[in-house]
């Protein structure tokens, strides 16, 4: 699936899956598109990774507060991890493997308007889920790849994106199709790993094996792994989705605040804006702070809208 | 009036001079932190841990999040001595590994920055074992295998015909676990005069009862509990 520079307006603007027309049809799109607004910065779409908040933990009871905190840092646009969003079944008593197959059962079957209820609490806030992030592997059957694809949709979600593999996303193929989606490909900075999203080149190959994945260049991770983003933005940038917006140092070092490492965030945002790439800037950080995580994100926001101004 | 301006006048100036001089009060997070704590050096190195982004993963007590190492019960963390192994391993990082992200390097810190993040590690450690190994009642053990630790772990110092004669009759068994685990003695506050703070005696107690604390298992604390709490043996 190629999204067009349009697209990208009906995507980033409305919020939802579907056509625009059909999306600013509805008032609960409507809102979607004020939402996403509220935080598109001179033509660049901003969303948060909300890994971010690193003292919540990433629970469905927590999600109240993580709709508040994303108000709270002006973030229209949000990736959303499932496990804001499903139930956990792990417990005391319970196996991993039982769990597992509960987990698996849920997703199959949800109850009936579960994820319109959790669009709806997103929509009442502003928020539109750009991406859905799920760590798909192995353990998955077919019929849920399905499910979880048609539950990001209804959720809004564009696309579902993961830190699987190459083996991974080999299976992934058939199914974001199937919803007019994307699959994500998410890399890390391993590369010992030959099955790892890490290189350029291990990029390109997932990229190869269907026109419906994209890719969510994990910026931090690159600059750790020494990739060249602003080579892979210009080479794939009709590839990508989004970026996953963070500073790290090379050669395989540690997070830092935007700024202090050795990814080239201000050029990379540069590059978006100017060439005017539907591609979304999620914010993801892993450096420390003894400040609360709202105002973390509220400096490192601040350092990309001042890149982009 | 004249004294409620001067008031008004001094408080304008200090306002301005907090203006000039850029002083602001930045904020910390409390409730993700906690209370600061009251050993300054132990402060700095929780913060040192925080601001480097080890708590992230590893938790800032040491309760790791998803794929990171548990650094609570890693055989390398116990082996370690003021970070004759955390410290090289800090530096280089962990490249190969079949985990989703390999552990970064930090060859960029200090020398000191690396030695309060070892300090920090190894507190939260004590702290979370301390919890974990006096959390549940006190099971009995096997009084032969208890003499056996207390011999290879204690009795360079300790004997319970001397120093610890009848402390099976002084303390119940929990509380003879927990003056096993932290000693009371050893819990002194830091002191920084050129007389005390290189004490080597007590550098040498602490040192020890830290390492037992951080590698001992619940198994032989039950041992070593069973086979004090048996000994009866009045101070000759």
């Amino acid at each position: 699936m190629r999204v067009t520079r349009r697209e990208f307006g009906s995507t980033v603007l409305a919020g939802v899956g579907g056509t625009a027309a059909l999306a600013y049809s509805r008032p609960a799109a409507a809102q979607s598109h004020a939402a996403a607004n509220r935080s598109l910065i001179n033509g660049v779409q901003f969303g948060l990774q909300p890994f971010c908040y690193h003292d919540l933990p990433m629970i469905r009871e927590n999600r109240g507060e993580l709709i508040r905190r994303l108000v709270r840092n002006g973030m229209g646009m949000v990736e959303l991890h499932a496990t804001w969003v499903e139930p956990r079944f792990i417990g005391p008593g319970v196996t991993a493997d039982a769990a597992r197959e509960q987990l698996r059962g849920w997703r199959v079957k949800p109850p009936t308007g579960y994820y319109q209820g959790i669009r709806k609490e997103l929509d009442a806030a502003g928020i539109s889920v750009y991406t859905y992030y799920v760590n798909f592997d192995d353990s998955y059957t077919d019929a849920e790849f399905d499910a979880v694809f048609e539950g990001a949709k209804v959720l809004g979600a564009r696309g579902c994106v993961g830190s699987f593999g190459l083996a991974v996303s080999s299976r992934l193929v058939p199914f974001p199709g199937r919803h007019a989606m994307f699959a994500g490909l998410h890399n890390h900075d391993n590369l010992s790993d030959p099955d790892a999203y890490a290189s350029e080149a291990s990029m390109v190959k997932g990229l190869s094996l269907s026109p419906d994945f994209r890719m969510m260049l994990d910026v931090r991770h690159f600059t750790a792994a020494d990739g060249d983003c602003v080579g892979f933005l210009e080479r794939h940038h009709d590839r990508m989705a989004g970026m996953h917006v963070g500073d790290r140092r090379k050669h395989n070092g540690r997070s830092t605040p935007f700024g202090e490492g050795d990814a080239p965030i201000i050029e990379l945002l540069r590059m978006v804006r100017d060439n005017r790439w539907p591609i979304v800037a999620l914010l993801e950080f892993e450096h420390g702070t003894l400040r609360p995580e709202v105002e973390e994100v509220d400096l490192m926001f601040d350092y990309c809208k001042r890149a982009v101004a | 009036m004249g004294r409620l301006l001067t008031l008004g006048c001094l408080a304008v100036f200090a306002a301005s001079l907090a203006a000039q001089t850029g002083v602001t009060r930045r904020s910390y997070d409390t409730e993700f932190l906690g209370p600061p704590l009251a050993d300054p050096v132990l402060q700095h190195a929780k913060e040192t841990f925080v601001l480097f982004g080890c708590a992230y993963c590893h938790g800032l007590n040491l309760v790791s999040r998803g794929e990171a190492t548990d650094l609570m019960h890693s055989a390398l963390v116990g082996r370690d001595e003021n970070g004759s192994r955390i410290g090289p391993l800090l530096r280089a990082g962990i490249p190969q590994t079949a985990k989703l992200s390999p552990m970064p390097q930090f060859s960029d810190l200090s020398d000191q920055q690396i030695a309060a993040l070892v300090t920090w590690i190894h507190y939260a450690r004590r702290q979370g074992r301390y919890q974990e190994l006096t959390a549940t009642p006190v099971r009995p053990g096997n009084a032969a295998a208890g003499k056996t630790l207390f011999d290879r772990d204690c009795g360079s110092c300790h004997a319970l015909d001397r120093d610890l004669a009848g402390i099976g009759r002084k303390y119940e068994p929990a509380a003879l676990r927990a003056a096993l685990l932290d000693p009371k003695a050893l819990k002194v506050e830091r002191s920084f005069t050129v007389d005390r703070q290189k004490d080597p005696k007590l550098a040498t107690a602490q040192q020890r009862h830290h390492a037992l604390l951080e590698n001992v298992s619940a198994e032989d604390v039950a041992h070593l509990v069973t086979y004090m709490a048996s000994s009866s043996v009045a101070h000759r």
